[in-house]
């Protein structure tokens, strides 16, 4: 059994911002990390002799400064290590990837800090290999110091098309396009909301000018509507917003829809036992600025909940960053209507661990009583999968919605459920820490 | 070239010190990383171990190849390869 105080969950931002504050204040805190290195996605950093990733100074300063700040705690960093969840005695499961056995953790109180994840909207040949999510393009360009190779296509919606872009193209492979549904030049009036917020309207301008200078085609209120295998590589169909269409050869392809908090499956026990607070992008999903606020903010609530006073609630800083990334939201917003989900073929996976489609989804939907979240999850397999309807969930309530209008509107956490483990873990992993525990006791 | 290989499938894969073993792989040019029990192509998707898409066997335990650091002599190969077993 591990003991600590304070068990923090993730060590990007919003995890290691808890953490120092946590340790500030005289806490005994055990960071847990499913890596080798800490920073999260948002701040990795590039292997040993690799260049590092081209970034705004105000990034790199925050990056900086938090490492800084955390090397100078002195906190114990278990690496290699996946939470699990939090078991009916309040013990937090970790599962420790070098021994491959579970651990038992007995802390006051746990911040979960497990970060965002991507949404992919689903599209003929999304679950091909060679399809990647931009974040996981740009996370892998970030370790390696190098750019992805051969002809890369960037699609979706959000500013994070425009960084990974200019990124590539400083590593010397610009992608041949990105494809953008929506469009923030026909919102000027919101675009200059953004001078409120100068360091973001930096960053933006730091990533569009390489964007602008190298001549990459940004193709506005334009989306992708299908990827299929090529005689060599994949081949993209895009749709403009009047409508018109092409077809793009390339070799890889990045999506990404926008993000939204990594809370898939976590769920507090019953009891006061450990205090549990959720902080940063898998609270809410406002980016790396937000995370770290709202890190310190976890820590301080910890303190006041340990007192058994109130949890601290919203902060200045985070509505601001919640305007800012609102304001982002309307610029890129879709052009065009986004598409009905139950428009795919019949043959679209929507649910790629399971190989699940939008045929199968109808079929299951056309009888007559409407079926809960729950009901498509265990009768279909909907969600059921290893990824635990992370990539999933949300388009299969959505087209739920679409095809039993009759029906309430079911919810991602509908068809998921909250339950440990969040992650898979293997059984014998588990079976181990049983073992384990009884030898102590 | 470091002199660092991992073995995945029978083939040689050279790697940086500190690499995922995805990040060696893909550098290597293998996209598709095998097909998974229900007939999915595996393959790098969200690199931060939520997707589940780069499941591969690391001396015969299912790791999630974007976050598991390349070793040299590991031997990974695809999920449905039972050649470890």
């Amino acid at each position: 059994m591990i003991e600590a105080q304070v068990l923090v969950i993730g060590a990007g931002p919003a995890g290691l911002a808890a953490a120092i504050e946590a340790s500030r204040a005289g806490l005994a805190v055990t960071v847990v990390e499913q890596r080798e290195t800490i920073g999260g996605a948002i701040y990795r950093q590039a292997v040993l002799g690799a260049p590092a990733t081209y970034q705004p100074p105000a990034v790199r300063a925050r990056w900086r400064r938090l490492v800084h700040d955390f090397a100078g705690c002195g906190i114990t960093v278990r690496h290699g290590s996946v939470f699990l969840g939090i078991d009916g005695d309040g013990l937090a499961i970790v599962e420790n990837r070098g021994t491959g056995h579970v651990e038992p953790v007995a802390a006051k109180a746990v911040i979960i800090a497990v970060g965002a994840i991507e949404k992919v909207l689903p599209r003929p040949g999304w679950n091909k290999a060679g399809v990647s999510t931009v974040g996981g393009l740009q996370i892998m360009m970030k370790e390696t110091g190098r750019a992805p190779e051969g002809r890369i296509l960037l699609a979706g919606s959000g500013p994070l098309l425009i960084a990974v872009a200019a990124q590539m193209a400083r590593l010397g492979n610009a992608p041949v396009a990105v494809v953008e549904a929506g469009d923030p030049f026909r919102h000027p009036l919101t675009g200059g909301g953004l001078l409120a917020y100068p360091t973001l309207l930096a960053e933006a301008l730091f990533y569009l000018k390489d964007v602008w200078l190298r001549g990459i085609p940004w193709l506005r209120a334009t989306t992708v509507a299908g990827i299929e295998a090529g005689a060599d590589g994949l081949v993209a169909t895009l749709h403009d917003y009047t409508g018109t269409e092409r077809r793009v050869a390339v070799d890889r392809i990045g999506l990404h829809d926008g993000i939204r908090p990594n809370d898939f499956g976590l769920s507090t026990p019953p009891g006061t036992s450990p205090v549990v607070v959720t902080a940063g992008d898998c609270r809410e999903a406002l980016g790396a600025v937000a995370a770290e606020a709202d890190g310190r903010r976890a820590a301080l609530s910890v303190i006041r909940l340990l007192q058994q006073r109130e949890e601290v609630g919203t902060t200045a800083a985070l509505r601001r960053e919640r305007n800012a990334q609102g304001l982002l939201s309307e610029l890129f917003a879709p052009v065009s209507a986004r598409p009905l989900l139950s428009g795919l073929t019949d043959d679209t996976v929507l649910c790629r661990c399971e190989n699940r489609t939008v045929g199968d989804l109808k079929a299951l939907c056309g009888k007559e009583d409407p079926l809960s979240g729950r009901e498509v999850k265990h009768n279909g397999r909907f969600a059921m999968g290893a990824c635990q309807g992370r990539f999933c969930a949300e388009n299969t309530a959505r087209l739920m919605a679409e095809l039993r209008q009759d029906a309430p509107a079911p919810s991602a956490v509908d068809l998921t459920g909250r339950r440990w483990p969040i992650r898979p873990v293997p059984i014998g992993a588990l079976v181990c820490a049983s073992d384990d525990t009884s030898k102590q006791e | 070239m470091t002199g660092r290989f991992f073995d995945w499938n029978g083939s040689a894969i050279p790697f940086r010190e500190g690499e995922t073993i995805a990040a060696a792989l893909t550098g290597a040019g293998i996209l598709h990383l095998g097909d998974d029990s229900v007939g999915s192509e595996a393959r790098y998707f969200c690199g931060i171990g939520a997707c589940q898409n780069c499941l591969v066997r690391v001396n015969g335990a299912i790791r999630e190849a974007c976050l598991t650091r390349a070793v040299a002599g590991l031997s990974v190969a695809c999920v449905e390869r039972r050649d470890h077993d």
